[in-house]
């Protein structure tokens, strides 16, 4: 029998693995959203002047998202193994950056993209290298639509982190596991009320950086 | 000093934009852009700050060809005023404003005390706006904007593209006034592109009338009114352009024609009419007036003696008619 005052008994007992649990989890999540904006961003940027790579590229990430996480880890094991690192931290690291693409190469893109020709023109008129222009005109303006997709990609990643466990990346997806192969209905459900929470507190954070970062004329 | 050397331009699709165009604008000349939608202006315009490459021939701004210049310098000395301003939402006012100078590298109080001076200009409270968006601006305050932006730096060259053409024309009419008055300051070289005749008589010293990328006339307001070139020229500015090229005359050429002598003689009950008042307005008045004259007077409200329709008709035959060929 499950009832809510015994998985408030388990967290309570358990607290201190759920906590390294959810803080391992949460650098795997932000390393990877890190590494993922450093890559996606400029990847993003620059399609926005080739647009026949710009289609190929964002096809490619499309597809990439299908593929489920569980496949990716199997097929990323072999791989891995040849620098001996099979499974654990740097697999799961490489499969969230790969899956964090999508949404960052392409709201970036879109982003660039959809800044008013108008004034794209004025900026030029004005004498802005194309550098200038990026920095002080087109990422500010297109801020809003890039955070938007290093959000979904946080949340995104926040879930398949959850399931790297599998492959010994640790995180929450350990309690999970566990959970499942002992029966025990709390830990699964600790896992998953953490996962959740994270998610959230993620997303609020997240949020506050858009907010911030989102210059005042266009909020 | 722009100077257009058989310039042409052909996009890629073979659409030819611009076709041998020579014409030169002079120092502190105010020189209109003018033709139907599709004709070439806006192409012409963009290749002088190079944002259009040139497909033949040269434009030399300043006595420099733009070949020999890296395009980035080149266009931080030229002004430049777009129809929908292209002012950056994420940045403020003052920003905006002071973007070039900025990109120059002049220090903040050279800014702050150009972004003062320039606002006064256009009428524009400096503390009021400084640190206001550019979407809590109207759109007659945002041309506005956009237009003293273009003049930051100090630029001896301006390029214009329909600057006005989106405003209402109450507000278009008062900006129009507000920067002629401030041209009369500051005389940049200014080139302006408008599909509206009327625009292009109120504000150009000379008109470059335009039709598939051949230029059909260029010429002041007077001559392309009264001795329009060819048929297109005179089927653009219209069947009333006689009656628009009254609005380039007062009443005070009217006098100076016809030598009127002043007297100080007192009428009574006669409606009288200043010297400077332009001639369109006075023949509106004959039209709508009882009266069949009207008194003149000048600045000192000495009389200048009467003034009737048959008095600008002879006007107009010895000014419009007399000189064509
Ligand atoms: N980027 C472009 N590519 C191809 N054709 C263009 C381009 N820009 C303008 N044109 C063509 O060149 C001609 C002149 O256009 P434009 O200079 O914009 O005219 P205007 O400003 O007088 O309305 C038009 O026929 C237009 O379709
Ligand atoms: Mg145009």
């Amino acid at each position: 029998m499950f009832t809510i005052s015994q998985l408030f008994n388990y967290i309570q007992s358990d607290l201190g693995n759920i906590i390294t649990y959810t803080i391992e989890h949460a650098q795997l999540v932000g390393l990877a959203i890190l590494i993922a904006i450093i890559i996606g961003v400029p990847l993003g940027i620059y399609l926005t002047t080739n647009e026949e790579l710009a289609e190929t590229i964002l096809q490619i990430a499309s597809i990439f998202i299908t593929i489920p996480s569980i496949a990716l880890f199997g097929i990323m094991i072999p791989i891995l193994s040849n620098i001996g690192q099979g499974i654990g931290f740097l697999p799961a690291l490489i499969a969230l950056v790969l899956y964090s693409q999508l949404p960052i190469i392409r709201n970036t893109y879109t982003a660039i993209n959809n800044v008013d020709p108008n004034i794209r023109d004025a900026a030029k008129g004005i004498g802005m290298t194309n550098f200038q222009r990026l920095i002080k005109v087109e990422i500010p303006i297109g801020m809003p639509l890039i955070m938007a997709g290093v959000r979904t990609a946080t949340v995104l990643n926040i879930g398949i982190g959850a399931i790297a466990a599998f492959i010994g990346s640790g995180g929450l997806g350990v309690l999970i596991n566990s959970g499942i192969s002992r029966g025990n209905t709390n830990m699964v459900m600790t896992g998953a009320i953490f996962v959740s929470i994270l998610a959230l507190i993620a997303d609020f954070l997240l949020k506050w950086i858009q907010k911030k970062a989102t210059p005042k004329g266009i909020q | 000093m722009i100077e257009f050397q058989n310039v042409s331009k052909v996009y890629q699709g073979d659409v030819k934009a611009i076709d041998d165009i020579n014409m030169t604008v002079n120092d502190g000349e105010f020189v209109i852009l003018l033709g139907p939608s599709g004709c070439g202006k806006t192409t012409l315009l963009r290749m002088v700050n190079v944002l259009e490459s040139i497909t033949e021939g040269d434009i030399r701004v300043q006595g420099k060809s733009s070949k020999e210049l890296n395009p980035i310098e080149l266009r931080r000395n030229i002004g430049y005023v777009i129809q929908s301003n292209g002012l950056f939402p994420n940045m403020t006012i003052e920003d905006n404003t002071m973007i070039v100078p900025d990109l120059l590298g002049w220090d903040r109080k050279k800014k702050r005390n150009r972004f003062n001076y320039l606002m006064d200009l256009v009428g524009l409270n400096p503390d009021d706006y400084r640190k206001r968006f550019p979407h809590e601006l109207s759109g007659g305050q945002q041309q506005r904007i956009g237009v003293i932006r273009a003049m930051a730096s100090d630029p001896p060259v301006m390029l214009m593209d329909e600057p006005f053409g989106a405003l209402d024309p109450i507000i278009r009419h008062r900006i129009q006034d507000e920067f002629l008055a401030i041209q009369q300051e500051v005389k940049k070289t200014i080139l302006f592109v408008s599909h509206d005749i009327d625009e292009a008589i109120r504000m150009g010293d000379r008109i470059a009338l335009i039709r598939e990328g051949k230029i059909m006339q260029y010429d002041t307001p007077t001559e392309i009114l009264t001795h329009p070139k060819n048929e297109f020229v005179s089927e653009f500015v219209g069947q009333d352009r006689v009656l628009k090229s009254m609005s380039l005359y007062s009443v005070q050429d009217l006098v100076d024609a016809f030598n009127l002598e002043s007297s100080k003689q007192e009428v009574a009950d006669t409606k009288m009419i200043h010297s400077d008042t332009s001639l369109r307005v006075a023949i509106s008045m004959l039209l709508n007036q009882e009266a069949d004259q009207i008194v003149i007077v000048d600045q000192q409200d000495n009389q200048l003696g009467s003034l009737t329709l048959n008095l600008i008709e002879k006007f107009l035959h010895r000014e419009v008619k007399g000189k064509e060929r």
